[in-house]
């Protein structure tokens, strides 16, 4: 009952906060975002903002979440762009199938919804009826790719592992299938695939055991780069420099062990752009343009020394 | 439950090595089945892994033994030693001092935010009476929202050598981290049982109220404890960013959970009152080994998940019988 009125106050004071934008006749473009305590999504923030500044003709309201799995507050969030009437929503969905309903509803509502990041599951669009396009980047090609260099460098046969983001993600599953299809193609050894759940001390735990286990292991795939840390530090503390490390996100803190050989590579989605591409399309369909359809591929690219 | 506190030390310490005697019997046969099921499981390899893995654990669960000890919980501890490990990783990666300042700077900063977020845990729930379930709920959220907002949610790199040297390093075997995390468990041994302040602690968890009958002022044991707590929340912060070399604003998420865990399996009653910190040394190890092992036995993720959890009820079922027979 609290909830409620909480939540609906809350409404009421965007709706308040809204109210001068809209007599501006600027486009408003709602984003809603994934957990903030994610290093990605916070760049990904900023460059949104920094791209609604830098166009100026259209008002950016951006929402993030507590937690990568809060979609209670991302469906909240979607409800209150519906309330106040917002031209345009652009979301990276928390789970891919609880969101479909909330989008549907906006899309009723006469909003052109862009749903990027995260591809909505595509059976419980089809049970729902309802027809988006995605724009984002291929995780499992991402994935692939990192896993390619690590199979050039190791050659057919090699011993690998994966160390794999949460369960019940979609980028984890498909960074984990590009990982694996890396695995099939280049005919590599896996001899293990565990969960760390994004985290680094986590990481650095279940691979010095992996590591025990697995003696004779040549190469890990790490699903983004907070755990490949942690598997970098666990073979510095083993003492062992010949494996090959590969991650993803290419975030900051792991480009010095690219540059010097700790790490062979990881693959960035330019996450600081993905955000502001999205919003760029959105306001292209929103000023008349033709309905986004399929995958809208955006960039990635392997980073190596 | 009547464990009384006038009981003579050495029916005391009695009392407390046969419980402990279930909890190492216990660890005892973890050790035996890994041995069998994998050939790797004591190697001195994996022995160093396991008293590296369970370091970060077995001090944030010495500390929690104290605030349990007097019937409080801390749910705050995974999010405070993000917050101090961001805290003290600003402080030692800043410009313009020499390696030996920026440690020391790091550590004074890391154990400072902790101690505060501690303190600040004891005073509020003692002042007004209120239930610390519900004021560290609170400040897990302060801290966490805190660390992110220092650090803008980055994660923070590039440490002085030394530092990192110290978190990897080795004597005879055993990790140099794992032997401070000892000793702490040690001196917060001797505090709780050989001085009198932690003679009344046990004292505040049976009867609050007649320890402060006998004049004690019982608001400033309640906030020591707390702060006890959240000193070793910073303690956890710098011994992650030793072995770690990063200090992430997310780290630590639940971590509150597997200390509360390691105390309680340990024999430490949640009621307060009753249990001891080489309970909580056993109990951490148990959870260490049981992570460790089923690992190596190439369990998948979702049953490992499942068996620690039938491991801390069975634990809690024990208690409860144990509790039952010292108290007839």
């Amino acid at each position: 009952m609290t909830f409620t009125k909480i939540a609906a106050s809350a409404a009421a004071a965007i709706a308040l906060l809204a109210a001068p934008v809209m007599a501006q006749d600027k486009p408003v473009v709602g984003l809603v975002m994934k957990s903030l305590a994610n290093e990605f999504f916070q760049n990904m923030m900023e460059g949104a903002e920094a791209h609604a500044a830098q166009r100026g003709d259209y008002e950016l309201r951006a929402v993030g979440m507590q937690n990568e799995t809060d979609f209670e507050s991302q469906i909240n969030a979607v409800e209150n762009f519906i309330t106040q009437g917002v031209d345009a929503i652009v979301i990276a969905p928390a789970d891919s199938k609880a969101m479909v309903r909330p989008i549907k509803k906006a899309i009723a509502a006469g909003i052109t919804v862009v749903n990027f990041d995260v591809a909505l599951d595509a059976d419980a669009k089809a049970q729902q009826g309802l027809e988006l396009a995605f724009v984002g980047p291929d995780n499992r090609g991402g994935a692939k790719m990192a896993g390619d260099a690590l199979a050039e460098a190791l050659g057919a046969g090699g011993k690998v592992v994966i160390i794999e983001g949460n369960p019940s993600a979609d980028n984890a599953t498909q960074r984990r299938l590009g990982f694996e299809d890396a695995v099939a193609e280049h005919s590599l050894d896996l001899l293990d695939s565990r969960t760390a759940h994004w985290e680094t001390e986590e990481a650095n735990q279940v691979f010095s055991t992996m590591l025990t286990a697995h003696p004779d292991l040549q190469g890990v795939m790490a699903a983004n780069d907070s755990m490949a840390i942690g598997v970098v530090k666990a073979l510095e503390n083993a003492g062992r420099s010949d494996i090959i490390v590969v991650g993803f996100d290419a975030i900051p803190a792991v480009l010095p062990m690219i540059e010097d050989g700790r790490m062979l590579a990881s693959v960035d989605q330019f996450g600081q752009q993905m955000a502001a591409n999205a919003i760029d399309l959105a306001l292209e369909v929103v000023a008349g343009g033709p309905e986004l359809e399929g995958w809208v591929t955006t960039p990635i690219e392997l980073v190596t020394k | 439950m009547a464990s009384p506190t006038t009981a003579t030390p050495k029916l005391a310490a009695l009392r407390s090595l046969i419980n402990n005697a279930g909890i190492g019997l216990a660890l005892l046969f973890l050790i035996v089945i890994f041995s069998f099921s994998s050939e790797y499981f004591l190697t001195a390899n994996n022995i160093t892994n396991i008293l590296t893995q369970i370091t970060i654990n077995l001090i944030l669960a010495v500390g929690m033994t104290f605030v349990i000890l007097i019937g409080g919980i801390d749910l705050s501890v995974g999010s405070v030693m993000a917050f101090a490990a961001v805290v003290a990783g600003k402080a030692i990666t800043l410009p313009g001092f020499g390696d030996t300042e920026l440690i020391l700077l790091a550590c004074v900063a890391g154990l400072g935010v902790g101690m505060i977020c501690g303190l600040l845990n004891g005073v509020i729930s003692a002042y007004w009476g209120l239930p610390s379930f519900i004021i560290t709920l609170g400040m897990l959220n302060i801290a966490r929202g805190a660390g992110l907002q220092v650090s803008n949610a980055e994660t923070i790199y590039a440490f002085p050598l030394a530092f990192e040297e110290f978190g990897s390093m080795l004597i005879g075997g055993v990790p140099v981290v794992f032997i401070v995390a000892l000793v702490m468990t040690l001196i917060a041994w001797f505090v709780l049982n050989r001085t009198v302040f932690g003679r009344l602690l046990y004292g505040i968890g049976n009867n609050e109220e007649a320890v402060r009958l006998a004049g004690h002022p019982v608001f400033w044991y309640k906030v020591i404890a707390f702060s006890i707590s959240g000193l070793a929340a910073g303690f956890a912060a710098i011994i992650y960013m030793a072995r770690l070399n990063i200090a992430s604003p997310i780290a630590g998420i639940g971590f509150e959970l597997n200390a509360i865990a390691a105390v309680i399996i340990g024999g430490t009653s949640l009621a307060g009152g009753r249990g001891s910190v080489i309970g909580t040394l056993l109990g951490a190890f148990i959870i260490g080994v049981l992570a460790n092992g089923l690992i190596l036995m190439g369990l998948s993720d979702f049953l490992r998940q499942m068996i620690t959890g039938v491991v801390i009820i069975v634990a809690v079922i024990l208690d409860h019988y144990r509790a039952k027979y010292s108290a007839s």
